[in-house]
């Protein structure tokens, strides 16, 4: 067996509960299990006793079809504010715009951002393209749409976690390429960014801890099929294939030592470095992926979500 | 955390969600964590605020569900309290007691003790039954662990041996259990009588029976066994199937240079390795083996001479059969996945 980094002990207990519904190696035949496992709660539950109103929207997404998107206000806001276009975890197959949401609702509450999250279509009923254009159709008509929404066209931040940090990345290029929506800023939280699995990381993490390389091959052979690790793949579904990594928003890339996109992170920011880009990389000793999702109350994750917010006040905060 | 043990709970109603409690703070307790993390993971799994007070000196320390503190200032112990060795600690439970509630107080109670309390240093968190399934504790000491366990000493016993999320149907055994931590990480065991030959659980190993000085080895046995299970076919191994061959493979050390196991390496990559193998340690006879492994006798024939040739001795004749029996029994050991299975209800999900 691979060495490897261990858990932090917070978190190793924390695995203790996490374990018992989210299992270290995801195949094929258990989608339809994880779909049920990692739904979000009842978004009125995750929203009561918050300042913050929800509105529900149909737009036009990938060849025009219709997806849902859901705008997330400070409540009582007046005026344009700073926008958020967060794409949902969930290795490409799983999880709904509000997964996760409760990390990113600060910034609605605290820093008074409008929140847009769609409801991308998933693999591998959609796959390649449609889960990073559909995002790509919600933020051209988010920026499209800005005053209209309350949202300022000059202050659009891109956010993801995971598989969504993965196609936040993604759009950055995209958006780049296309001459699209300018952007101030890229979250990307542990992001899956390499159908390849090329990296030592990858492979270290065998059936422990949150998802391992099998659970990785199971996303990206849902969202890429046969494609998956050949010549032919998008760096926009795969941002770790793009050349050049130049001219994209700063980015600020958090991660784990503790799983297995440690390494495809630290090249993700280590190639926006090299061509001259900024980015901001945190490497947190000892956490297994999404930590700061399973076990927010840890003192690692206090640090994740305390250094992340921090960095998103700078960019976005008026 | 609260919401990730409804989410199991709503999945999986059978789950033993207090196992997982116990399981989280002995992962906290072996960390050494300091005490606000105590608080932060009791807070977190009961969904309210988590507080802690000692007297000598004064320092009340309160937080929140999501890790943060709370203001202390005048604050003391309200709700569900405990208290022991000048030290209190309580959930800030406000309405009914949640089921879990006790649970997550006690080992609160008991964590912050070890961590805080004066002249803690040696304190034993060893509970009473990792104590009776430890080997290395002198006799006299599992026998009174024994007799705090309410074990006949007398008696013959066996140890059962299960993951944490391990399924379990129909009544579960009587018996003391607890979560021990292992080399293979924590799992649930549970002490039954002699005459407890099966349980309802999936997977589990049960070991072999003996008195409560040889506990420690009925253990062993019963990891081996709990190895030994593959899902779905082979949810439930009896070390008694195995005799003293499972007691052998117990005591040997994980790492031991075997070279008919690296051998047979090779083997298995073949598909039909699996079946042929169980097949041929079963049988009597090639012929036997055909039938059992539903392949016509040639086919048998020509599978066995790969074997053969690949082994450099002939698998069912004299010593060579009991050499590919070891080796098959080894290999599985090493390749066992039973221990990092997926959430059970995966499996009733996926079938349903």
């Amino acid at each position: 067996m691979l060495a490897r980094p261990g858990f932090d002990p917070e978190l190793k207990a924390g695995l203790a509960i996490v374990g018992g519904f989210f299992p270290p190696t995801v195949t094929p035949d258990l989608i339809d299990y994880m779909r049920k496992a990692y739904a979000s709660a009842p978004i009125d539950d995750t929203l009561r006793g918050r300042a913050v109103k929800l509105e529900n929207l149909t737009i036009g997404g990938h060849r025009g079809d219709p997806i849902t998107v859901s705008i997330l206000r400070p409540a009582g806001a007046s005026g344009l504010r700073p926008g958020v276009v967060f794409t949902h975890s969930g290795g490409m197959m799983f999880g709904d715009r509000f997964s996760g949401i409760e990390l990113v609702l600060e910034w609605v509450e605290r820093l008074g951002a409008v929140l847009v999250t769609p409801e991308y279509r998933m693999a591998p009923e959609f796959p390649d393209p449609y889960p990073r254009e559909d995002m790509y159709a919600a933020l051209e008509w988010a920026a499209t749409n800005a005053e209209t929404i309350g949202i300022r066209r000059d202050r659009i931040m891109l956010a993801g976690a995971s598989s969504g940090g993965g196609i936040a990345a993604g759009l950055a290029l995209a958006a780049r390429d296309r001459d699209g929506p300018a952007l101030v800023g890229q979250v990307l939280d542990y992001p899956m960014l390499d159908d390849r699995g090329i990296a030592l990381s990858t492979r270290q993490f065998d059936g422990v801890g949150v998802w391992d390389r099998v659970s990785n091959e199971t996303g990206w052979s849902a969202l890429l099929g046969e494609e998956r690790g050949g010549p032919d793949v998008s760096p926009y579904a795969a941002p770790a294939r793009a050349t050049d990594l130049s001219h994209l928003p700063p980015a600020f890339i958090d991660v784990g030592t503790a799983e297995i996109f440690r390494d495809e992170a630290v090249a993700y920011a280590a190639g926006i470095w090299a061509a001259g880009g900024e980015a901001e990389l945190h490497v947190w000793a000892g956490g297994f992926h999404a930590f700061d999702i399973f076990a927010p109350h840890t003192a690692l994750s206090r640090g994740m979500i305390r250094t992340r917010d921090a960095w998103v006040e700078k960019i976005i905060e008026d | 955390m609260q919401e990730l043990l409804g989410k199991i709970a709503a999945l999986d109603p059978e789950a033993s969600l207090g196992l997982r409690v116990i399981a989280c703070f002995d992962e906290l307790i072996i960390g050494n964590v300091n005490t606000r993390a105590l608080l932060s993971a009791a807070a977190s799994l009961a969904g309210c605020n988590a507080g802690y007070a000692q007297e000598h000196p004064r320092r009340v320390v309160r937080v929140t569900p999501r890790g943060e503190l709370a203001p202390s200032d005048g604050a003391g112990p309200g709700g569900l309290v405990q208290q022991a060795d000048g030290l209190t600690v309580w959930l800030e439970r406000e309405g009914p007691k949640h089921a879990n509630d006790d649970m997550i107080l006690e080992r609160l109670a008991l964590s912050v003790r070890i961590r805080c309390g004066q002249g803690t240093q040696d304190l034993d968190n060893r509970r009473d039954l990792g104590v009776l399934l430890d080997g290395a504790v002198p006799v006299d000491e599992r026998q009174l662990a024994a007799t705090r366990l309410g074990l006949s000493t007398t008696g013959s016993h066996r140890v059962v041996a299960a993951p944490l999320f391990a399924l379990w149907g129909g009544a579960r055994p009587r018996g003391p259990e607890d979560v021990v931590p292992t080399s293979l990480g924590s799992l649930h065991a549970v002490v039954v009588p002699s005459d407890c030959t099966t349980v309802s659980a999936s997977p589990a190993g049960i070991g072999i029976a003996c008195g409560v000085e040889h506990l420690p080895h009925s253990f062993r046995t019963a990891l081996v066994a709990l190895r030994l299970c593959s899902l779905p076919g082979t949810p439930l191994v009896n070390a008694d199937e195995y005799a003293g061959l499972i007691g052998l493979l117990a005591d040997a050390p994980s790492d031991a240079h075997m070279p008919d196991v690296d051998l047979l390496d090779d083997v298995m990559t073949h598909a039909w390795a699996c079946p042929t193998l169980d097949a041929l340690i079963r049988a009597g006879s090639l012929r036997q083996a055909a039938r059992l492994g539903g392949v016509h006798h040639s086919t048998m024939q020509q599978r066995v001479d790969v074997i053969a040739a690949m082994m450099g001795f002939d698998p069912i004749d004299g010593l060579g059969r009991t050499r590919l029996g070891i080796a098959y029994l080894v290999w599985r050991l090493r390749h066992s996945r039973v221990l990092d299975l997926p959430a059970p209800n995966a499996a009733v999900e996926a079938s349903a």
